[in-house]
Protein backbone atom coordinates (compact mmCIF):
# COMPACT_ATOMS: atom_id res chain seq x y z
CA UNK A 1 0.00 0.00 0.00
CA UNK A 2 1.35 3.38 -0.97
CA UNK A 3 2.09 6.03 1.64
CA UNK A 4 0.60 9.05 -0.10
CA UNK A 5 1.24 11.40 2.79
CA UNK A 6 4.96 10.57 2.81
CA UNK A 7 5.06 11.09 -0.94
CA UNK A 8 3.39 14.53 -0.71
CA UNK A 9 5.50 15.47 2.29
CA UNK A 10 8.58 14.70 0.22
CA UNK A 11 7.45 17.31 -2.29
CA UNK A 12 5.81 19.88 0.00
CA UNK A 13 8.02 19.43 3.06
CA UNK A 14 9.37 22.97 2.66
CA UNK A 15 5.95 24.58 3.01
CA UNK A 16 6.67 27.34 5.52
CA UNK A 17 3.31 27.49 7.28
CA UNK A 18 2.40 26.83 10.91
CA UNK A 19 3.17 23.11 11.59
CA UNK A 20 -0.53 22.21 11.94
CA UNK A 21 -1.41 24.03 8.73
CA UNK A 22 1.33 22.29 6.74
CA UNK A 23 0.24 18.88 8.03
CA UNK A 24 -3.37 19.63 7.02
CA UNK A 25 -2.34 20.67 3.50
CA UNK A 26 -0.19 17.55 3.07
CA UNK A 27 -2.94 15.24 4.36
CA UNK A 28 -5.56 16.88 2.14
CA UNK A 29 -3.48 16.68 -1.04
CA UNK A 30 -2.44 13.12 -0.26
CA UNK A 31 -6.12 12.17 0.17
CA UNK A 32 -6.93 13.75 -3.20
CA UNK A 33 -4.14 11.84 -4.96
CA UNK A 34 -5.19 8.60 -3.30
CA UNK A 35 -8.81 9.06 -4.41
CA UNK A 36 -7.72 9.84 -7.98
CA UNK A 37 -5.57 6.71 -7.98
CA UNK A 38 -8.35 4.51 -6.60
CA UNK A 39 -10.85 5.85 -9.13
CA UNK A 40 -8.44 4.89 -11.93
CA UNK A 41 -7.91 1.43 -10.42
CA UNK A 42 -11.71 0.95 -10.39
CA UNK A 43 -11.67 1.74 -14.13
CA UNK A 44 -9.23 -1.18 -14.52
CA UNK A 45 -6.27 1.05 -15.28
CA UNK A 46 -3.03 -0.83 -14.45
CA UNK A 47 -1.55 0.13 -11.09
CA UNK A 48 1.61 1.80 -12.37
CA UNK A 49 -0.29 3.77 -15.01
CA UNK A 50 -2.88 4.83 -12.41
CA UNK A 51 -0.11 5.97 -10.10
CA UNK A 52 1.57 8.00 -12.85
CA UNK A 53 -1.72 9.52 -13.97
CA UNK A 54 -2.70 10.49 -10.43
CA UNK A 55 0.67 12.15 -9.91
CA UNK A 56 0.53 13.89 -13.29
CA UNK A 57 -2.03 16.30 -11.78
CA UNK A 58 0.93 18.17 -10.35
CA UNK A 59 3.57 18.93 -12.95
CA UNK A 60 5.50 21.40 -10.79
CA UNK A 61 5.50 20.74 -7.05
CA UNK A 62 7.64 23.74 -6.28
CA UNK A 63 5.14 26.02 -8.03
CA UNK A 64 2.25 24.37 -6.16
CA UNK A 65 4.08 24.89 -2.86
CA UNK A 66 4.64 28.55 -3.69
CA UNK A 67 1.01 29.11 -4.69
CA UNK A 68 -0.34 27.39 -1.56
CA UNK A 69 2.03 29.45 0.58
CA UNK A 70 0.87 32.72 -1.03
CA UNK A 71 -2.82 31.75 -0.75
CA UNK A 72 -2.51 30.82 2.92
CA UNK A 73 -0.05 33.44 4.05
CA UNK A 74 -1.70 36.72 3.00
CA UNK A 75 -4.66 36.60 5.37
CA UNK A 76 -2.68 34.66 7.96
CA UNK A 77 -0.10 37.42 8.25
CA UNK A 78 -2.75 40.09 8.52
CA UNK A 79 -4.56 38.16 11.25
CA UNK A 80 -1.30 37.62 13.13
CA UNK A 81 -0.48 41.32 12.97
CA UNK A 82 -3.90 42.19 14.35
CA UNK A 83 -3.64 39.67 17.20
CA UNK A 84 0.00 40.28 18.08
CA UNK A 85 0.32 44.02 17.56
CA UNK A 86 -2.82 46.07 17.04
CA UNK A 87 -5.22 44.57 19.59
CA UNK A 88 -2.76 44.45 22.53
CA UNK A 89 -1.25 47.81 21.52
CA UNK A 90 -4.54 49.65 21.38
CA UNK A 91 -5.72 47.95 24.57
CA UNK A 92 -2.62 49.19 26.43
CA UNK A 93 -3.14 52.68 24.97
CA UNK A 94 -6.85 52.86 25.84
CA UNK A 95 -6.42 51.50 29.37
CA UNK A 96 -3.53 53.84 30.17
CA UNK A 97 -5.42 56.86 28.82
CA UNK A 98 -8.63 55.94 30.65
CA UNK A 99 -6.65 55.57 33.88
CA UNK A 100 -5.03 58.98 33.36
CA UNK A 101 -8.42 60.58 32.69
CA UNK A 102 -9.81 59.00 35.84
CA UNK A 103 -6.93 60.36 37.90
CA UNK A 104 -7.53 63.84 36.50
CA UNK A 105 -11.27 63.53 37.10
CA UNK A 106 -10.75 62.52 40.72
CA UNK A 107 -8.55 65.54 41.25
CA UNK A 108 -5.08 64.03 41.37
CA UNK A 109 -2.65 66.86 40.89
CA UNK A 110 0.52 66.36 38.85
CA UNK A 111 3.87 66.67 40.54
CA UNK A 112 5.63 69.70 39.14
CA UNK A 113 9.37 69.58 38.63
CA UNK A 114 10.96 73.01 38.11
CA UNK A 115 8.84 76.12 38.16
CA UNK A 116 7.78 78.68 35.63
CA UNK A 117 7.31 78.04 31.90
CA UNK A 118 9.84 75.18 31.85
CA UNK A 119 7.85 73.18 34.44
CA UNK A 120 7.62 69.44 33.75
CA UNK A 121 4.48 67.68 34.94
CA UNK A 122 4.51 64.13 36.28
CA UNK A 123 1.35 62.23 37.18
CA UNK A 124 3.05 59.91 39.63
CA UNK A 125 0.17 57.40 40.11
CA UNK A 126 -0.18 57.21 36.31
CA UNK A 127 3.56 56.65 35.86
CA UNK A 128 3.43 53.92 38.49
CA UNK A 129 0.57 52.20 36.64
CA UNK A 130 2.33 52.22 33.28
CA UNK A 131 4.59 49.17 33.86
CA UNK A 132 1.36 47.24 34.45
CA UNK A 133 -0.17 48.38 31.13
CA UNK A 134 3.12 47.79 29.31
CA UNK A 135 3.29 44.31 30.83
CA UNK A 136 -0.33 43.59 29.87
CA UNK A 137 0.29 44.58 26.23
CA UNK A 138 3.49 42.53 26.07
CA UNK A 139 1.78 39.53 27.70
CA UNK A 140 -1.15 39.56 25.25
CA UNK A 141 1.23 39.93 22.31
CA UNK A 142 3.47 37.08 23.52
CA UNK A 143 0.45 34.88 24.19
CA UNK A 144 -0.73 35.49 20.60
CA UNK A 145 2.68 34.24 19.42
CA UNK A 146 4.32 37.66 18.97
CA UNK A 147 8.11 37.82 18.83
CA UNK A 148 10.14 39.47 21.59
CA UNK A 149 10.50 42.61 19.45
CA UNK A 150 6.77 42.79 18.76
CA UNK A 151 5.92 42.34 22.44
CA UNK A 152 8.28 45.16 23.42
CA UNK A 153 6.87 47.36 20.66
CA UNK A 154 3.38 46.68 22.02
CA UNK A 155 4.47 47.54 25.56
CA UNK A 156 5.56 51.05 24.45
CA UNK A 157 2.63 51.43 22.02
CA UNK A 158 0.84 54.11 24.14
CA UNK A 159 3.95 56.30 24.00
CA UNK A 160 4.37 55.73 20.25
CA UNK A 161 0.80 56.92 19.72
CA UNK A 162 1.47 59.98 21.87
CA UNK A 163 4.70 60.66 19.93
CA UNK A 164 2.72 60.59 16.69
CA UNK A 165 0.26 63.05 18.21
CA UNK A 166 3.13 65.31 19.34
CA UNK A 167 4.72 65.22 15.90
CA UNK A 168 1.43 66.19 14.34
CA UNK A 169 1.51 69.38 16.41
CA UNK A 170 4.20 70.81 14.08
CA UNK A 171 2.21 70.84 10.84
CA UNK A 172 -0.99 71.73 12.70
CA UNK A 173 0.83 74.62 14.39
CA UNK A 174 2.08 75.84 11.02
CA UNK A 175 -1.43 75.71 9.55
CA UNK A 176 -2.84 77.65 12.52
CA UNK A 177 -0.02 80.17 12.21
CA UNK A 178 -0.80 80.72 8.53
CA UNK A 179 -4.56 80.92 9.16
CA UNK A 180 -4.38 83.36 12.06
CA UNK A 181 -1.43 85.34 10.79
CA UNK A 182 0.25 85.07 14.22
CA UNK A 183 3.92 84.40 14.16
CA UNK A 184 4.93 81.66 16.60
CA UNK A 185 8.42 81.58 17.96
CA UNK A 186 9.92 78.23 16.88
CA UNK A 187 12.29 78.11 19.83
CA UNK A 188 9.28 78.35 22.16
CA UNK A 189 7.64 75.41 20.33
CA UNK A 190 10.86 73.39 20.48
CA UNK A 191 11.27 74.00 24.23
CA UNK A 192 7.64 73.07 24.83
CA UNK A 193 8.05 69.87 22.84
CA UNK A 194 11.23 68.95 24.69
CA UNK A 195 9.68 69.71 28.08
CA UNK A 196 6.45 67.80 27.36
CA UNK A 197 8.46 65.08 25.65
CA UNK A 198 10.18 64.28 28.94
CA UNK A 199 6.98 64.24 31.02
CA UNK A 200 4.70 62.58 28.50
CA UNK A 201 6.98 60.44 26.34
CA UNK A 202 10.39 59.67 27.75
CA UNK A 203 9.56 58.81 31.37
CA UNK A 204 6.26 57.02 30.52
CA UNK A 205 8.10 55.16 27.76
CA UNK A 206 10.69 53.87 30.24
CA UNK A 207 7.92 52.85 32.66
CA UNK A 208 6.00 50.98 29.92
CA UNK A 209 9.15 49.31 28.64
CA UNK A 210 10.01 48.15 32.17
CA UNK A 211 6.69 46.27 32.28
CA UNK A 212 7.30 44.79 28.82
CA UNK A 213 10.81 43.67 29.74
CA UNK A 214 9.54 42.06 32.93
CA UNK A 215 7.01 40.00 30.96
CA UNK A 216 9.70 39.04 28.47
CA UNK A 217 11.92 37.90 31.31
CA UNK A 218 9.13 35.79 32.80
CA UNK A 219 8.23 34.30 29.39
CA UNK A 220 11.85 33.43 28.57
CA UNK A 221 12.28 31.80 32.02
CA UNK A 222 9.10 29.80 31.57
CA UNK A 223 10.09 28.59 28.09
CA UNK A 224 13.57 27.71 29.37
CA UNK A 225 12.07 25.60 32.18
CA UNK A 226 9.70 23.93 29.66
CA UNK A 227 12.62 23.05 27.41
CA UNK A 228 14.48 21.67 30.43
CA UNK A 229 11.42 19.60 31.41
CA UNK A 230 11.12 18.17 27.87
CA UNK A 231 14.85 17.52 27.64
CA UNK B 1 -6.09 33.04 -24.78
CA UNK B 2 -8.23 33.42 -21.64
CA UNK B 3 -6.72 35.87 -19.13
CA UNK B 4 -5.83 34.85 -15.58
CA UNK B 5 -8.53 37.12 -14.10
CA UNK B 6 -11.28 35.51 -16.18
CA UNK B 7 -9.99 32.03 -15.40
CA UNK B 8 -9.94 32.76 -11.69
CA UNK B 9 -13.41 34.30 -11.85
CA UNK B 10 -14.93 31.27 -13.57
CA UNK B 11 -13.17 28.94 -11.14
CA UNK B 12 -14.52 30.83 -8.13
CA UNK B 13 -18.02 30.82 -9.60
CA UNK B 14 -17.78 27.08 -10.32
CA UNK B 15 -16.63 26.26 -6.77
CA UNK B 16 -19.22 28.46 -5.07
CA UNK B 17 -21.95 27.00 -7.32
CA UNK B 18 -21.18 23.35 -6.55
CA UNK B 19 -20.85 24.09 -2.85
CA UNK B 20 -24.28 25.71 -2.90
CA UNK B 21 -25.65 22.18 -3.40
CA UNK B 22 -23.95 20.97 -0.20
CA UNK B 23 -20.57 20.37 1.47
CA UNK B 24 -17.93 18.61 -0.62
CA UNK B 25 -14.28 17.65 -0.34
CA UNK B 26 -11.70 18.70 -2.94
CA UNK B 27 -11.68 15.56 -5.09
CA UNK B 28 -15.48 15.32 -5.24
CA UNK B 29 -15.73 19.04 -6.00
CA UNK B 30 -13.39 18.72 -9.00
CA UNK B 31 -15.27 15.63 -10.20
CA UNK B 32 -18.68 17.32 -9.92
CA UNK B 33 -17.54 20.45 -11.74
CA UNK B 34 -16.14 18.37 -14.59
CA UNK B 35 -19.28 16.25 -14.73
CA UNK B 36 -21.75 19.14 -14.60
CA UNK B 37 -19.88 21.16 -17.23
CA UNK B 38 -19.48 18.03 -19.41
CA UNK B 39 -15.72 18.34 -19.23
CA UNK B 40 -15.59 22.01 -20.27
CA UNK B 41 -14.16 22.93 -16.87
CA UNK B 42 -11.45 20.66 -15.57
CA UNK B 43 -9.68 21.28 -12.28
CA UNK B 44 -6.34 19.67 -11.64
CA UNK B 45 -5.20 19.26 -8.06
CA UNK B 46 -2.57 21.97 -8.60
CA UNK B 47 -5.20 24.47 -9.69
CA UNK B 48 -7.87 23.51 -7.18
CA UNK B 49 -6.19 23.73 -3.78
CA UNK B 50 -4.52 27.15 -3.99
CA UNK B 51 -7.92 28.43 -5.14
CA UNK B 52 -9.75 26.73 -2.25
CA UNK B 53 -7.26 28.08 0.30
CA UNK B 54 -7.56 31.59 -1.11
CA UNK B 55 -11.35 31.43 -0.98
CA UNK B 56 -11.18 30.06 2.55
CA UNK B 57 -8.94 32.92 3.66
CA UNK B 58 -11.44 35.36 2.15
CA UNK B 59 -14.12 33.76 4.26
CA UNK B 60 -16.28 32.55 1.35
CA UNK B 61 -15.90 28.85 2.23
CA UNK B 62 -14.92 26.96 5.36
CA UNK B 63 -13.11 23.64 5.46
CA UNK B 64 -13.30 21.08 8.27
CA UNK B 65 -12.04 17.52 8.65
CA UNK B 66 -14.72 14.87 8.62
CA UNK B 67 -14.55 11.08 8.75
CA UNK B 68 -16.44 9.25 6.02
CA UNK B 69 -18.40 6.00 6.75
CA UNK B 70 -15.41 4.10 5.31
CA UNK B 71 -13.24 5.66 8.05
CA UNK B 72 -11.30 7.91 5.68
CA UNK B 73 -10.65 11.49 6.80
CA UNK B 74 -11.64 14.16 4.30
CA UNK B 75 -11.59 17.90 4.49
CA UNK B 76 -15.08 19.06 3.53
CA UNK B 77 -15.80 22.59 2.40
CA UNK B 78 -19.01 24.48 3.06
CA UNK B 79 -20.29 27.77 1.78
CA UNK B 80 -20.24 30.48 4.46
CA UNK B 81 -22.84 33.26 4.67
CA UNK B 82 -20.22 35.55 3.04
CA UNK B 83 -19.80 33.01 0.23
CA UNK B 84 -23.54 32.82 -0.32
CA UNK B 85 -23.66 36.59 -0.46
CA UNK B 86 -20.82 36.64 -3.00
CA UNK B 87 -22.42 34.05 -5.29
CA UNK B 88 -25.42 36.06 -6.42
CA UNK B 89 -23.56 39.17 -7.75
CA UNK B 90 -20.88 36.91 -9.23
CA UNK B 91 -23.52 34.98 -11.18
CA UNK B 92 -25.07 38.23 -12.39
CA UNK B 93 -21.67 39.58 -13.51
CA UNK B 94 -20.87 36.45 -15.50
CA UNK B 95 -24.36 36.26 -17.01
CA UNK B 96 -23.94 39.86 -18.17
CA UNK B 97 -20.50 39.13 -19.61
CA UNK B 98 -21.64 36.03 -21.48
CA UNK B 99 -24.79 37.83 -22.67
CA UNK B 100 -22.67 40.65 -24.00
CA UNK B 101 -20.27 38.24 -25.76
CA UNK B 102 -23.20 36.36 -27.27
CA UNK B 103 -24.71 39.57 -28.62
CA UNK B 104 -21.33 40.64 -29.95
CA UNK B 105 -20.67 37.38 -31.78
CA UNK B 106 -24.18 37.40 -33.29
CA UNK B 107 -23.69 40.96 -34.57
CA UNK B 108 -20.30 39.94 -35.97
CA UNK B 109 -21.89 37.04 -37.85
CA UNK B 110 -24.85 39.07 -39.20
Amino acid sequence: MRDWEALVEGHLGGLALEPGDSADVIAEIAAHLEESYEALIKENVPEQVAFRRALSQVTNWRDLQRRIFIAKRSAHRMQKRVNQLWIPGFLALILSMVFLMMLQKFGFRPRIVKSGPDAILFYVPWLLSLPLFGALGAYLSSRAGGSRGTALLVSVFPVLALTAAFLLMFPIGLIIERATGNHMDFSFVAVALLRDGIGWLLVPGVALLAGGLLVQLLFSRRSTSQVAAIG
Amino acid sequence: MIGAGIKRGTAELAILSVLEEGPLHGYEMARRIEEQTKGALHFTLAALYPMLYRMEQRGWIRGAWETSPSGRRKRCYRLTPAGKKKLSPLRKEWAELFGALKRLTKVAHA
